[in-house]
């Protein structure tokens, strides 16, 4: 093959900066300036991509988006999947591959780590051509900020100003409600996806070349004829020697002139308009010769190596449609235009220059009659021929949308730019009807591919989601802990300072909490203050049981139920003052709760006066549990009087503690004394610091969540997400006694009386007890009354929690088993893979079942 | 017993990306019925709680930002940040006592720190969906937003951005503040 640069001309390359990129293996010479299709023609490479179905060999066809072959994976010096050849710029040392339409992932990072950007401008512009450029000078000159974007590398003669923003390289993926912009920009070194909110979008987006579908229409050689003039014109480059023009229009015979000026040999043009037509295109690989009809019907043919093909041209309007903007056909031009008026487009959207219609008449000419259908491209991505959409449509198929979902056409990684209006009108056409009669098939974001690393921008790795940390974080890092996540908060599951492993920990921080005394951060757990004389009302509609009627320096717990019944969150509410609450929430439900609070006082109950305050990152807690956790307060130092009549159980108090303020709460998790130190979260560590330093002689352990569960369970006290799953009372945690049907409506009340949920057949909480003290029922395990040992067995219920209990010194669970309040004594059944294991069903409370320990 | 900042382990992040931690100022979040204003005839701005939304009114000492029709931020400095908060609720609370109000000591609840530098607005806008342009974003400007996941809340000052966010999201948010611009 020989370079076909030109001798002169090319408006983009800088003749004087020759670099060297790398196709396939092969290197090839270029010019600072050449995108790397330029790059691929100037070296002669017609061909050299394969089609993605069939295999057939392929030539670069565009200058621009619209390119159906040319995609290069690039492997240096950045990473790309798969990008057309024609919009991306050649640099020196760049090594690229050819892909058949199809990108394969490259396991190597990116080196433009993705960044994002938000933006927001009066006007966008979308396309730097002459209709862009004019509309961002006249928005700049009234006075607003304005983004021009385009997707090729240069935006020619770009405005200026204080307040304009010229971006090449950059494609509008999307256009979204009320001006919301995503855009992509890709440039050798850096890759960013902008957000933008524009008050007014301009779309400038300009007009793609139309092919027409004859016989060899994809044969490496025939190209659009205004990227033949693109080529000649901005880079110097002559993409064949002895060429042809085929064209409806005078635009595209016009290149033709373009070609002979440049010193190409133009050896014919064929003007449809005449009657003209080229009925065949031939070559191995290449294109070598052209077989033509005359407007009296004259066969010839003859040898040409560049097919310069114009079809008409049609405005780019995939934008404008993806957002609602219809299309009318302009039967002058042969094309489909913007229909503007009412229900046409948002508002605040505007379409310019050869976008809007602004194109060469044409002659409709959109499939040449004579040749085998199958020889006809109508899609080059899916390589789908004209006899593709005969046979769809001969399956009964009439919409263009049905067709293009049986044949693909348009869905490819060009997105159908040459095909879509193409196959729309060989469809009109091949049903008879007049051409516009339909038009393309729907378009939708994004415009041009975009990989997710793009999108995702800077949220990746750390940054993909908060891991949120509480004051005491830094201590358990130090100490061994093992993390578990519970919603974005990371709290220790359990502390290994040793490596020991998971069981070793959990049996001992469970001990130090049932014989001694334990620790654990429970800073995560929701808090709100609910403030305002209606306070106490306002929460008896929100929890199942009374909280109007609580002292003021008590605690009471609470249950929150959907309004289908079901338990929904849980936590204590403490009086702080007749008008002022202080209630908690589980860790993960925390912002669901405020939001419900807030959803109720202001859609429906606008006229209770009730101010609720999330306090949960104001206050660290220390949760501290076991016999001597008195003992362990008084060492650190309180001026609370601890004892148990001043100070009895679902109580606080305000005091300080080791020198500062803090609130004691007298609720247990585990059964044992408790208190929980709410304080301030400066002071959270220092107060975490000073209780393990004074519970040391105690045999105080810090304590996780494994323990915790351990403990709870061991209590039969359950967790929201864990015993409950949305479908559970309760009645069905045989909680009766939390629901107060006698003191007014509250959340959830309503559906309590449903039929189904009296059943006395629903699901309910159980212990169990496995047979084999030895043997632990894995959680999610299945229960059966009778094991039949063949599968399937009618399934009664399932184990919620499990574990090995310390105390108890043997396996127990937690399940939920039908009619199981009045199972108990029963022996119920796992079957297993390894193995049937057999469990006693019993009331969920295992351990101090009378409540005894609790004031230590 | 030491109170520890609530950014204290982000100390050389912060210097990277100049900014600095305010720690320790008193945050109290007052809540005033929406009538108190327009309805009761209740001076709320002769008070300092300014009324345009998304506006701060400040003292020497003491800012106030709108966070919502009803809600307002006060953030205060002082040696003794407990006591102070103390006696502003004392006498906030004597002041609103004649309408529905609630004073709430957040002042651990956000950590607060100064982004400085010319570029540190575009540095927000890596993941901060307001406009933040000159146009609409200036000194005594504040606003309830996002960055990335996590909720913050802006205050142009005249030589930075104060930046306030629950402790817990600040790991995340000063290493989404270090990524690539």
């Amino acid at each position: 093959m020989t370079g076909r640069r030109l001798a002169s001309g090319g408006s983009r390359i800088d003749r004087a900066r020759p670099i060297s990129v790398r196709f396939d293996g092969r290197d090839l010479e270029a010019f600072e300036g050449d995108t790397f299709a330029s790059a691929l023609l100037a070296n002669g490479v017609v061909g050299g991509f394969r089609s993605p179905i069939l295999g057939r060999p392929r030539g670069i066809v565009s200058a621009g988006a619209e390119e159906p072959n040319a995609f290069v994976a690039v492997l240096e010096p950045w990473t790309d999947v798969i990008v057309p050849a024609t919009l991306m710029s050649a640099v020196d040392g760049l090594v690229a591959e050819s892909r058949p339409g199809v990108g394969t992932l490259v396991e190597t990072a990116d080196r433009r780590e993705p960044r994002r950007q938000h933006r927001h401008v009066e006007t966008l512009v979308v396309g730097g051509g002459i209709a862009g450029r004019a509309a961002a000078v006249e928005a700049a000159a009234r006075g607003d900020r304005v983004l021009l974007v385009d997707e090729g590398a240069v935006i020619d003669d770009p405005p200026t100003g204080d307040d304009v923003t010229v971006l090449p390289n950059a494609t509008a993926l999307g256009v979204y409600d009320a001006g919301y912009v995503v855009i992509h920009e890709r440039t050798p070194d850096l890759e960013r996806v902008w957000h933008v909110r524009a008050r007014n979008v301009v779309l400038a987006t300009g007009t793609l070349e139309r092919p027409i579908a004859f016989a060899g229409n994809d044969v490496p050689g025939v190209m659009l004829a205004g990227s033949v003039a693109a080529y000649v014109e901005r880079f110097g480059v002559g993409p064949g020697e002895r060429a042809a023009v085929f064209a409806t229009n005078d635009w595209g015979l016009g290149v033709a002139e373009v070609l002979a000026a440049a010193g190409v040999e133009v050896v014919r043009t064929i003007d449809a308009r005449a009657g003209e037509r080229v009925v065949a295109a031939d070559g191995d690989g290449a294109l070598e010769r052209i077989v033509v009809l005359d407007a009296a019907g004259r066969e010839g043919s003859f040898e040409a190596d560049l097919l310069a093909v114009s079809g008409g041209w049609n405005p780019n309007l995939t934008l404008w449609r993806s957002i609602g903007g219809d299309l009318t056909y302009d039967a002058a031009r042969s094309c489909f235009v913007p229909r503007s008026g009412p229900g046409s487009g948002p508002a605040w959207l505007s379409v310019a220059g050869a976008a809007a219609g602004e194109v060469p008449e044409s002659e409709p000419l959109w499939v040449v009659a004579e040749g085998e259908d199958a020889d006809k491209f109508v899609d080059l991505q899916r390589d789908q021929t004209v006899a593709d959409v005969a046979a769809a449509l001969g399956r009964g198929l009439r919409s263009v949308e049905h067709v293009k979902r049986a044949t693909y056409i348009g869905t490819a990684v060009d997105q159908g730019r040459t095909s879509g209006v193409l196959a729309a009108e060989i469809v009109n056409h091949l049903l008879g009807e007049d051409p516009g009669a339909q038009g393309p098939s729907g378009a939708r974001p994004p415009y041009a591919p975009v990989s997710f690393a793009a999108l995702a921008g800077p949220f990746a790795g750390d940054r993909f989601d908060p891991a949120r940390t509480t004051p005491m974080h830094a201590w358990h890092l130090e100490h061994g802990a093992a993390f578990e996540d519970t919603g974005q908060w990371k709290r220790p599951r359990y502390f290994a300072p040793g490596g020991e492993p998971l069981e070793e920990a959990v049996e001992r921080e469970c001990l130090a909490v049932r014989n001694a005394v334990g620790a654990m951060d429970a800073s995560t757990l929701g808090k709100i203050e609910v403030v305002g004389p209606d306070a106490p009302a306002f929460l008896d509609r929100m929890y199942t049981n009374r909280m109007s009627n609580l002292a003021v320096g008590s605690i009471r717990y609470g249950v929150m139920l959907g309004l289908d019944g079901m338990v929904w969150d849980d936590g204590v509410a403490m009086r702080v003052a007749e008008d002022r609450y202080y209630v908690t929430t589980t860790s993960g439900g925390a912002a669901n709760v405020l939001d419900r609070f807030e959803e109720w006082l202001q859609t429906e109950w606008p006229d209770l006066r009730v101010f609720c305050t999330s306090v949960t990152e104001q206050r660290a807690v220390v949760a501290m549990n076991g016999p001597r956790a008195r003992d362990v307060l008084a060492a650190v130092g309180t001026d609370v009087d601890l004892s148990s009549e001043t100070f009895p159980f679902m109580t606080f108090r305000d005091g300080t503690l080791a020198g500062v303020p803090a609130r004691l709460a007298r609720v247990s998790f585990s059964g044992e004394l408790a208190y929980e130190l709410h304080v301030s979260s400066w002071h959270g560590l220092a107060v975490w610091e000073a209780v393990l330093a004074a519970g040391e002689p105690f045999g105080i352990r810090p304590y996780g969540l494994e323990a915790m569960d351990v403990l709870r369970a061991e209590k039969g006290f359950f967790i929201v997400g864990q015993e409950t799953d949305g479908t559970v009372t309760p009645a069905d945690l045989g909680m009766d006694w939390i629901v107060n049907p006698s003191k007014g409506d509250f959340l959830g009340r309503r559906s309590l009386r449903r039929s189904d949920l009296v059943r006395p057949d629903r699901k309910q909480l159980v212990g169990l007890l496995p047979e084999d003290p030895a043997a632990l029922l894995p959680e999610g395990a299945q229960l059966v009354l009778e094991d039949t040992g063949r599968i399937p067995m009618p399934m009664s219920g399932f184990v919620t929690s499990s574990y090995r209990s310390p105390a108890l010194d043997r396996t127990f669970a937690l399940g939920l088993l039908e009619a199981g309040h009045a199972m108990h004594g029963r022996t119920v059944y796992a079957p297993l893979p390894e193995g049937t294991i057999a469990a006693k069903v019993i009331p969920p409370a295992f351990y101090d079942p009378e409540g005894e320990r609790r004031d230590g | 017993m030491t109170a520890r900042r609530p950014l204290a382990g982000l100390a050389a992040d912060l210097a990277r990306l100049d900014a600095e931690e305010l720690p320790f100022l008193v945050q109290l979040d007052v809540r005033i019925g929406t009538g108190a204003a327009t309805t009761l005839g209740f001076p709320l701005d002769a008070m300092g709680f300014p009324l345009e939304p998304n506006t701060t009114a400040s003292t020497s000492w003491r800012d106030t930002l709108w966070l919502g029709p009803d809600e307002w931020l006060v953030v205060a400095e002082s040696d003794q940040p407990e006591l102070l908060a103390e006696q502003l609720e004392e006498e906030l609370g004597r002041a609103l006592a004649r309408v529905h109000h609630s004073i709430v000591d957040v002042s651990a609840a956000r950590a607060i720190l100064d982004l400085r530098g010319p570029a540190r607005l575009e540095r927000l806008a890596i993941a901060c969906p307001l406009d933040l342009h000159p146009r609409s974003w200036g000194p005594g400007r504040c606003a309830q937003t996002v960055f990335g996941a996590a909720p913050v809340l802006l205050h142009e000052r005249p030589d930075a951005t104060r930046v306030f966010v629950r402790p817990s999201f600040a790991g995340y948010v000063i290493a989404l503040l270090d990524s690539p611009v």
